[in-house]
C-alpha cells in the first residue's frame, strides 16, 4: 500500500512553485523568440531565392532531426569551448529552446502561409502592393490565423521540454521537485506536486488555445 | 494604349497562347470571349504581367512593359484588375480593402483616401458596408467591393477576369450594372466573360478566342450579327 506523506514536504512546497515561474519564463520567452525566427525562417522557405529555401530547410532538418537534450547540453558545454564565453545556464536554455522551436513553428508558419488562397497574393499584385507589405500585411496576418491551433500545441510542448534545463541546473519545477526530494528522501509526493504543475499549466495553455479557436471563428 | 504583339505562353509543358497579337485603344471596351481554355484569362493576365508572356511584346502607351526591367509593380498601379473570386482582403473591412493600396503604395494620406473609399463605396451601393468584413456580403457585394478597390488606384484600364462566373444568378445583374456604368464613363476596360448579353450591349470590340489564337478580331455589332469563322458561329450558336 502507498502511504503517501505530504506532511514533511509541506514547507518545501513554495519552493517548488517557485519554479513555475522559471519554467514559464523559459517557456514564454523561447515562445516569442521562436515565433519571430519561425517566421523569418518561414519566409525564406517560401521565397523564390534558392539559397534561402535550402538554408530554411536545412535549419529545420536539423533541428528537428536531433534531441533537444543534445542541443541543450551541446550547447551549453560547448560554447565555451568554442567561442570561449562562459554561457550562463538561462542563455543556454533561452537559445536551444528558441533555436527548437524556430524549426517547428517555421513549418506550421509555412503551412500557414501555403494555406493563405492564392488569389490574396495576386490582388496584392495587382494592386502594386510590394512584396514586403504583401507579406506583412496581407499573407503573415491570415498565415498566423491559419496556424494559431498549431502554435498552441507548440507551447505545450516546449513547456513539457522545458524540463530538461533542469539536467543542466536550471532551478524550474522539476528541478526544484528532485531538490526536494534528495534533501528529505521523499521522491513520490515532490515529483507528484511537480507533475501536477506541469498537468495544470498544460490545461491552462489549451484552454486559452480552445478560447482563441473560438475567438477566430467568430471574428 | 495597349498593344500586344505576338504573345506566346506556356505553363510547364502546355502551350497556352500561340501568338496573340492586337489593340486597345483609350475608352474601349474590349470583351475577350471564347471556349474554355481558349486562353482568354491567361492573355488578361499576361496585360498586367499576372503570367508575364513567355514571348513576345506589350506595350503600354508606347512603352514596352515586359522588357524585364521594368518594373511590374508600376505597371499594375495603371491597370486594376478584377478577379472571377472576388480576392478581397478577408482579414480587412471593406473600406481598409479600398484603401490599403490608395495609402500604402500612392502613399496618399490616411484622411484623403478613407474619403475617396466613401465616395467610390457610396458609388458602388456600398456605403452602408464600409466597416463590414468580406465575409459578410453577398458574392455581388463582394464583387462590387472589389471593383472599387481597383477604382481607388485610380487606373488608366480595368480588367475584368470573369468577374459574374462564381456569381448566383441573381447577383449577375447588379455587378454588370455597375461595369455598365464603368464603361458609360469613358473608362478602358478589357473584359473577359461568358454574358454574350453585356458584351453585345456594351462592348465596342469582341476579340474571340479558340485554342490560344486570336482568331477574330471584331465590333462588337459586326460580331454578333455575322461571325466570320465557322468556329465563332458554331461557338454564338451553342450559348446563345
Amino acid at each position: 500500500m502507498i502511504i503517501l506523506d505530504f506532511e514533511r514536504i509541506w514547507p518545501s512546497v513554495p519552493y517548488i512553485l517557485g519554479g513555475v515561474q522559471i519554467t514559464l519564463a523559459y517557456t514564454l520567452i523561447s515562445l516569442c523568440l521562436g515565433f519571430l525566427c519561425g517566421a523569418l525562417l518561414a519566409l525564406c522557405s517560401v521565397s523564390e531565392m534558392r539559397p534561402f529555401k535550402v538554408f530554411s530547410s536545412f535549419y529545420a532538418s536539423v533541428f528537428r532531426g536531433t534531441p533537444v537534450l543534445l542541443q541543450l547540453t551541446l550547447i551549453y558545454y560547448a560554447t565555451p569551448q568554442l567561442v570561449g564565453y562562459n554561457i550562463s545556464v538561462w542563455e543556454a536554455g533561452i537559445l536551444s529552446f528558441t533555436l527548437n522551436s524556430a524549426a517547428y513553428l517555421s513549418e506550421h508558419f509555412r503551412a500557414g502561409i501555403e494555406a493563405v488562397d492564392k488569389g490574396q497574393k495576386e490582388a496584392a499584385l495587382s494592386l502594386g502592393i510590394p512584396y514586403y507589405l504583401m507579406m506583412k500585411d496581407i499573407i503573415l496576418p491570415q498565415a498566423i490565423r491559419n496556424s494559431l491551433p498549431s502554435f498552441v500545441n507548440e507551447a505545450i510542448c516546449l513547456l513539457k521540454e522545458s524540463a530538461l534545463i533542469s539536467v543542466i541546473g536550471g532551478a524550474d519545477i522539476l528541478r526544484r521537485a528532485t531538490i526536494v526530494a534528495n534533501e528529505k528522501y521523499i521522491f513520490f509526493e515532490p515529483l507528484l506536486i511537480a507533475g501536477a504543475l506541469y498537468y495544470i499549466l498544460v490545461m491552462i495553455l489549451a484552454l486559452f488555445g480552445k478560447f482563441l479557436e473560438q475567438k477566430l471563428k467568430q471574428s | 494604349m495597349i498593344r500586344l504583339e505576338n504573345i506566346h505562353k506556356s505553363f510547364g509543358g502546355q502551350i497556352v497562347l500561340r501568338g496573340v497579337s492586337g489593340e486597345i485603344s483609350q475608352g474601349e471596351v474590349l470583351a475577350i470571349i471564347g471556349p474554355s481554355g481558349s486562353g482568354k484569362s491567361t492573355l488578361l493576365r499576361s496585360i498586367n504581367l499576372l503570367a508575364p508572356p513567355s514571348s513576345g511584346k506589350i506595350y503600354v502607351d508606347g512603352m514596352w512593359i515586359n522588357d524585364g526591367k521594368t518594373d511590374p509593380g508600376q505597371v499594375r498601379t495603371k491597370m486594376g484588375m478584377v478577379f472571377q473570386q472576388f480576392n478581397l482582403f478577408d482579414h480587412m473591412t471593406t473600406l481598409e480593402n479600398v484603401i490599403y493600396a490608395p495609402i500604402n503604395v500612392k502613399k496618399m494620406p490616411r484622411k484623403e483616401a478613407e474619403k475617396l473609399g466613401m465616395e467610390l463605396l457610396e458609388k458602388m451601393g456600398l456605403e452602408e458596408k464600409a466597416s463590414t468584413y468580406p465575409r459578410h456580403l453577398s458574392g455581388g457585394q463582394k464583387q462590387r467591393a472589389a471593383i472599387a478597390r481597383a477604382l481607388a488606384m485610380e487606373p488608366q484600364l480595368l480588367l475584368f477576369d470573369e468577374p459574374t462566373s462564381a456569381l448566383d444568378p441573381e447577383m449577375v445583374k447588379e455587378v454588370l450594372m455597375v461595369m455598365k456604368e464603368l464603361a458609360q464613363t469613358g473608362m478602358t476596360m478589357i473584359v473577359v466573360t461568358h454574358e454574350m448579353g453585356f458584351a453585345r450591349e456594351v462592348a465596342d470590340h469582341i476579340w474571340f478566342m479558340d485554342e490560344g489564337r486570336l482568331i477574330e478580331n471584331s465590333l462588337s455589332a459586326d460580331f454578333f450579327a455575322s461571325p466570320q469563322t465557322e468556329r465563332a458561329r458554331k461557338f454564338l450558336e451553342n450559348v446563345l
